[in-house]
């Protein structure tokens, strides 16, 4: 997997990566993994403890809900689904990022046009 | 679906080692049965596209990163939920009950016995077996909220009702015995009996039937 992406950078994001992929559907932690994997055209993988870290910061914070899948054969799957909270902090993460994303470009790109 | 048990037995071992140290929860139960059951899965994919599972499984753990993260949120999770808990208190008031219980049936035989060879009125000897009544709930109790190596202790609420309908089953044979001797009459003992035995027979197959798994695998 190449490198691209610095931990540091994605660190801040992942909740709302999680939130992301909620908001499409209930899902488990194995599919999580795999979505994210799939949004990134398999150029990021998040690895699965800090995946576990996240969710159970979500559910603490009550921006995700946990509940147990019944499958029989191997193992139950613990499903997550997003709540209306989660809805609203993924709004506004969406939001924060658009902010961030232009004061950034600026602050990396800019600046060559005042040079004259 | 293939035999998967080694398989299923090296996952769970090795989520078991990953959280060795932490202190036994639901919690945590709940944690290392989501990571088991994806772990499994990862792995079975990673076979499914041609990794035998030797690698499979190496692949799938590394890949997984480190748990001791994890591991250490559910210790410090456990550290704040002793306090209202006080696992050690309700050790030490296991321990203590346990004495107490056994002290309390041993009095209640010994003055049984000697009761029986004073000579005294029937009803006095039966008498003397309240303290086996009193003592069998709170061994009851005791056993009950104690925790082993394998079974988490059982909350105090569901122990104190098994410890309920044991002593309604003895305070019911114990009903019976005294009040046929103080009467002479077998019918009121039974019937003295029946109330008693009822209850605590009802309340304590309600209790066997309800009783959630304590124990502390995955399995």
């Amino acid at each position: 997997m190449p490198g691209v992406i610095s931990n540091d950078l994605i660190r801040g994001h992942t909740d709302t990566i999680i939130l992301n992929v909620l908001r499409q559907g209930d899902n488990y932690g194995y599919g999580i993994y795999k979505r994210i994997l799939e949004l990134s055209d398999n150029q990021y993988e998040l690895k699965e403890a800090t995946l576990y870290a996240a969710f159970r910061r979500l559910e603490q914070d009550g921006f995700i809900a946990g509940y147990w899948g019944d499958e029989t054969q191997g193992g139950r799957r613990k499903y997550y689904r997003i709540t209306p909270q989660g809805r609203e902090k993924y709004e506004r993460d969406c939001r924060d990022w658009e902010f961030a994303k232009t004061i950034l470009d600026r602050l990396i790109r800019g600046g060559d046009e005042n040079d004259g | 679906m293939t035999d998967n048990r080694p398989l299923d037995q090296r996952i769970r071992k090795y989520i078991d080692d990953a959280f060795r140290d932490v202190e036994p929860s639901q919690q945590l139960l709940d944690l290392k049965e989501e990571l088991t059951s994806n772990l499994r899965e990862k792995t079975l994919d990673l076979c499914r596209r041609g990794l035998d599972e030797e690698q499979a499984f190496r692949e799938a753990i590394a890949s997984m990163g480190s748990l001791s993260g994890l591991a250490e949120e559910m210790r410090s999770l456990s550290r704040k939920q002793s306090q209202p808990g006080h696992p050690a208190i309700d050790a030490h008031i296991s321990n203590i009950g346990l004495v107490l219980g056994v002290l309390l049936v041993l009095f209640g035989l010994f003055t049984l016995t000697m009761t029986y060879y004073m000579d005294m009125e029937p009803t006095s000897v039966a008498g003397t077996g309240i303290f086996i009544v009193i003592g069998g709930p709170v061994i009851t109790y005791s056993v009950l909220t104690r925790e082993t190596r394998r079974k988490q202790g059982m909350n105090r609420l569901r122990a104190f009702m098994h410890a309920v309908a044991v002593g309604l089953l003895l305070f019911g044979l114990f009903s019976a015995v005294t009040s046929r001797y103080a009467t002479g009459e077998m019918f009121i003992a039974i019937g003295a009996m029946m109330v008693f035995f009822l209850a605590g027979t009802g309340l304590l197959l309600y209790l066997l039937l309800t009783n959630p798994d304590r124990s502390k695998g995955c399995q």
